[in-house]
């Protein structure tokens, strides 16, 4: 991705005090981009994207939206931008057809084909109160009224909580396309799964500090290598934690799945002493890489 | 002015309103049917001069003595209180502790300007309780045997409108000041209630006397509307107050993060 910096932050903090809240964020990212905002709960991922979006102001430092200040151009960036908060609430007396209507009154109107197609595309169900759909049904609401404007920009805080599994495929698909027309995502979530599968980069947040921003590929070269290893008779874990180059040992009945970095040969060396019965490569997963992101970060 | 806002802020309290107009109607012309059977058996009544105050003063025996007492400082202002008040808590603060103001406020509209829209809303649900006390007090009137003039019936439910406004303005102003529908209820409440003893109470001793005139209350029913007709004074201050309020939380609200 090289298109034009889309939000760019620098010192973008919020001090909540007792260590919680978002510390001195300096983030780009691209026109045209997918990125995902990792982070266990309490990171500081859902205060950053309100600070975004001016919902709560900065301790100190600033945020560039679209090349406008979220602070001084607040009306103009919300124009450009569609959100969709975690935890959705919406007014549960209402249908979603009215929630719905309400909302693109409030931008002035949007064009009703490309609503209709977002309702037709996720199944959204608009004529019962919202009170009595599902928290899947309500959260395809939410993506309707933060795609239908076609924004420029999309700020999604976990955009798949409680959707089914065809319903995801079809919201992963609907980003492809935004990405393919140039225009921009910031995607939170602790779901490694859905990061992985759908961004270009990502940053990792640990207590309210970005620990790594870095595309997908690049966190993999640096991730461990990993055996999964079938003996004949069960092994001790000790026998491969002393290893050079050995990060992580664990063992289950007869198999042996251990982490290194470096040369495979003090392992294979270790496990030929044994009878073995097979041999499999694991490739280090994003969760496996996140812990250890969320681990190894200094204090 | 966000008029969506203020749209969906009276389709949202609609069922309620109307549900309370149409009761004071229907308790107003009960209360105007048995007037001509009690009125005069209560009006002979010796009653103790505090809760004769609570009552809005004697002569329960006269149909404004009867309606003072009934509507006039008892349903009528508690009931359009409580109404302005629960409604600009909850779709202000309410709807802020719910989440749903934060899915709001991502949109195009400035918060004054969603405030705003909102009061509105609250000023409409507020307009529509008066205008069911007006009719009921038209209906309830006729059917005692008349005796209170159009204009002071009139008086009564625009002098009602304009307590309500600054009843709902305070809830408006506490919580868009602090985001909190408990605290914006109990002050507003407070106010109200508060309010109402102490302009019946107050006048009893002389040395608090003046306490009456920091009353929502006295600005209200202080110059008995029903009685005298309208009070320019006291509808100025009721509106000035409600101006003020409302400026109060137009500015409250962008001044401070949003609660989650």
């Amino acid at each position: 991705m090289s298109g034009e910096p889309v939000i760019v932050t620098n010192g973008l903090s919020k001090d909540y005090g007792s260590g919680r809240g978002l510390f001195g964020l300096d983030l780009e990212i691209r026109e045209g981009e997918i990125f995902g905002f990792l982070g266990p709960n309490g990171a500081g991922k859902s205060t950053t994207l309100r600070l975004l979006l001016d919902l709560i102001r900065p301790t100190s430092g600033s945020a560039r939206i679209l090349g406008l200040d979220s602070r001084q151009d607040g009306l103009a960036i919300r124009r450009a931008v569609g959100f969709l908060p975690g935890d959705l609430a919406l007014y549960p007396k209402l249908t979603g057809r009215v929630v719905l209507d309400y909302l693109a009154r409030l931008r002035g109107g949007v064009d009703p084909r490309v609503r209709d197609a977002l309702v037709e595309r996720f199944g959204v169900d608009l004529d019962r109160p919202i009170r009595q759909l599902s928290t899947g049904n309500r959260q395809k609401i939410g993506l309707v009224q933060a795609f239908m404007h076609e924004p420029e920009l999309l700020i999604l805080d976990e955009p798949i909580a409680g959707l089914d599994p065809l319903v995801q495929q079809s919201f992963h698909e609907l980003l492809a396309e935004v990405s393919a027309e140039r225009r921009t995502v910031l995607l939170s979530s602790h779901a490694l799964s859905e990061v992985e599968r759908v961004t270009h980069r990502l940053a990792i947040l640990r207590r309210g500090r970005l620990v790594i921003v870095d595309s997908l590929d690049n966190l993999r070269q640096v991730a461990l290598q990993r055996l999964e290893i079938e003996f004949v008779e069960p092994v001790a874990a000790d026998e491969f934690r002393g290893l050079p180059g050995v990060k992580d040992v664990s063992v289950n009945g007869q198999t042996l799945t251990v982490g290194f970095e470096g040369s495979a040969d003090p392992v294979v060396k270790a496990a030929a002493a044994h009878d073995v019965r097979a041999i499999r490569p694991r490739e280090d997963d994003l969760e496996d890489i996140f812990l250890r992101y969320y681990r190894e970060a200094p204090e | 002015m966000s008029s969506p806002t203020t749209w969906i802020g009276l389709r949202l309290r609609l069922p309620s309103t109307l549900s309370t107009a149409v009761a004071l109607v229907a308790v107003l012309a009960a209360v105007g049917a048995l007037f001509p059977a009690v009125g005069h058996t209560i009006g002979r009544l010796d009653v103790p001069t505090s809760v004769a105050n609570l009552l809005g003063g004697a002569d329960y025996g006269t149909v404004t003595g009867w309606f003072r007492s009934e509507i006039a400082v008892i349903y009528g202002p508690l009931v359009i209180a409580a109404l302005a008040i629960t409604g600009a808590a909850s779709t202000t603060a309410g709807e802020e502790e719910d989440g749903i103001l934060a899915l709001v406020l991502a949109h195009p509209v400035r918060r004054a300007q969603l405030i705003a829209a909102k009061a509105a809303a609250i000023a409409l649900v507020v307009v529509i309780v008066a205008a069911a006390v007006w009719l009921g007090l038209v209906v309830g009137v006729a059917l005692a045997g008349g005796g209170i003039g159009l204009a002071h019936m009139t008086a009564l439910a625009v002098q009602l409108a304009v307590f309500g406004f600054a009843a709902g303005a305070l809830a408006l102003a506490v919580a868009a000041g602090t985001g909190s529908k408990p605290l914006a209820d109990g002050v507003a409440a407070a106010v109200v209630v508060l309010g109402w003893l102490v302009n019946s109470f107050a006048p009893l001793v002389g040395a608090i006397a003046w306490l009456k005139y920091l009353t929502l209350f006295y600005y209200y029913a202080g110059n008995d509307p029903l009685g005298r007709g309208f009070d320019p004074v006291g509808l100025s201050v009721l509106a000035l107050v409600t101006l003020a309020l409302t400026a109060v939380a137009l500015v409250g609200i962008g001044r401070r993060d949003l609660r989650a």
